[in-house]
């Protein structure tokens, strides 16, 4: 599903992000990257969803061999995958349902499509209630929510999120911890970047650690406490 | 593609101008500026154009043989005239012909002097370019036999002067006034790319194509530049029916018609707006759709 090979990924500054990762995710899995603050985190998702391009090596995410990928194609390989960002990235002058709805208006669904679509999905994050309510209407845990719902809405095979939970309290990341667990558990691949040691140990699940641009543990180690987050 | 989808697109591109209603606005204002100059050069240049087929209907230059040739010495003044590089054309007028006409115009006020006709056969040449005039004169006036040569250099000066002020002048201004209205439309649409910078990245993250991304702001640079196109087109046609009211209406000649040109000029509006408005939201979402390569 997604494999990483000699991966190396330098930014125009010179700074190199990655130094030679190899790792694999297989179909289905749940897996917490971790690892400290500028150690390589978001440059190793920002590599799976082609926003950034690995100097050496390569990156393989849903069949497609990121190196080889034509700029054409790149739209076709984000509707493989869910997105989700820490700051919600929703859009304040539409409702629930227009933001979540607007994710299928723009890869062409149809009107039909979208209004039976909609309902079942913000029935699954829970906010079946709030679709006509605007984002700032809502707690940051029912933003992350609909940012969930969006991600969702058309159908990916995995999810890729960068600390879904950074900017949510503690009670609410759970909560959203858990809907993924859900998302998970029906065959979505999920994958999160978090700094969130409790919710790591908390949800048991694969653990890859990167410090200094490399792969320094990959494991399902109960003890979290020696990862440094 | 579907028509719900079409219908978005247009939408989004036509709530985006209304969003930015002042820097629309400039920039059609500027682009109308521009269009207007271009329509009224166009149109001095079609005039001039006019100008000069009315000019060579005027027979700019006549040469006259000296009185009493021969038929020899016309043919041979015919020959070594027509030979010139710069004459398109000689015909020979009998000084005989010459009075049949102008008695047709004046009628029998010059019965009389069928007698004893006092004019000379005359020569019409029809120059290639009117720039050569003077040379060319001065050759004709050497030709063996030519007692004199009538001309309006006047006349062709002007016209030549005219028609390259109009053509060069004018091509720099047209084409300053073009980049104007190209900045303005690219840093108008630029800012409502701006303005929906988070609606862009959100496209590209889920998945929408480059095409979809850019459509409606396609949209919006056509809206502006046709817009622009149509005013101009009014404008321009107002100008003219004003420039046709006062000027002096005279049998040699008359302005043309915008009957005439009205389908060239609307034609030319219209695409020189959208060309320039397509082309001013090309450049400015291109920077928020760059994708990495390597
Ligand atoms: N666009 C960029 N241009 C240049 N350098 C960058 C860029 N993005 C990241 N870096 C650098 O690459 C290194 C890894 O950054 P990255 O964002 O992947 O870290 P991270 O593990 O996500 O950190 P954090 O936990 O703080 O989010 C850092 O040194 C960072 O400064
Ligand atoms: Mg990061």
């Amino acid at each position: 599903m997604i494999e990483f090979r000699g991966v190396h990924k330098r930014y125009d500054t010179g700074i190199e992000a990655l130094k030679g990762v190899d790792i694999k995710i297989d179909a289905g899995e749940f897996v917490f990257i971790v690892g400290a603050s500028g150690a390589g985190k978001s440059t190793f998702l920002k590599l799976i969803t082609r926003e950034e391009v690995a100097n050496s090596g390569e990156v393989i995410v849903s069949n497609f061999k990121l190196s080889k990928l034509k700029k054409r194609q790149i739209p076709y390989l984000r509707r493989s995958m869910g997105i989700v960002f820490q700051d919600f990235r929703l859009i304040d002058t539409m409702t629930v349902y227009d933001n979540v709805a607007f994710a299928m208006r723009v890869v062409g669904a149809s009107q039909k499509d979208i209004r039976k679509r909609i309902p079942y999905v913000l029935g699954l994050v829970g906010l079946q209630n709030k679709s006509k309510a605007y984002p700032m209407e809502l707690s940051g845990g029912e933003q992350q929510r609909v940012g969930l719902a969006r991600a969702l809405v058309n159908n990916p095979s995995m999810i890729v999120a960068d600390e879904p939970t950074g900017n949510i309290d503690p009670d609410m990341s759970y909560e959203i911890m858990e809907l993924l667990t859900e998302i998970n558990r029906r065959g979505t691949t999920v994958i999160i970047v978090t700094h969130e040691r409790d919710l790591v140990k908390a949800f048991q699940r694969r653990v890859i650690e990167i410090r200094d641009g490399l792969v320094v543990s990959d494991t399902k180690d109960e003890e979290v406490a020696s990862y440094e987050i | 593609m579907r028509f719900n989808m079409f219908r978005y697109l247009v939408k989004e591109g036509y709530r985006s101008l209304r969003k930015n209603l002042f820097m629309s606005a400039a920039s059609i204002l500027v682009l109308v500026c521009c269009l207007l100059i271009t329509g009224c050069a166009y149109l001095v240049f079609e005039n001039v154009n006019h100008g000069f087929e009315w000019a060579y209907q005027q027979n700019i230059v006549v040469a006259y043989s000296q009185k009493g040739s021969t038929s020899e010495q016309n043919t041979a003044i015919q020959t070594a005239i027509g030979g010139m590089d710069n004459v398109s054309e000689v015909i020979f007028e009998s000084k005989e012909a010459l009075l049949e006409r102008y008695s047709a115009e004046f009628g029998e006020l010059l019965d009389d002097l069928k007698e004893d006709n006092p004019l000379q056969d005359a020569f019409i040449v029809r120059l290639k370019d009117l720039s050569l005039f003077d040379a060319t004169v001065t050759a004709i006036e050497a030709v063996e036999g030519v007692d004199s040569v009538d001309y309006n250099a006047d006349l062709s000066a002007m016209l030549v002067k005219i028609r390259d002020v109009v053509l060069h002048i004018g091509a720099w201004i047209i084409l300053l006034l073009l980049l104007v209205s190209l900045f303005i439309i690219a840093n108008t649409i630029k800012l409502t790319v701006y303005t929906r910078r988070l609606e862009i990245h959100i496209m590209r993250s889920v998945g929408a194509t480059a095409w979809f991304i850019r459509f409606p702001f396609m949209i919006e640079g056509a809206l502006l530049g046709t817009t622009a196109g149509t005013l101009a087109y009014g404008l321009v046609f107002g100008v003219y029916q004003v420039v046709c009211h006062y000027f002096p209406k005279t049998a040699m000649f008359q302005l043309i018609s915008f009957a005439d040109v009205w389908f060239t000029l609307l034609i030319g509006f219209l695409a020189g707006g959208m060309v320039v408005g397509l082309l001013g939201s090309t450049i400015s979402t291109g920077r928020y759709l760059k994708e990495q390569t390597e």
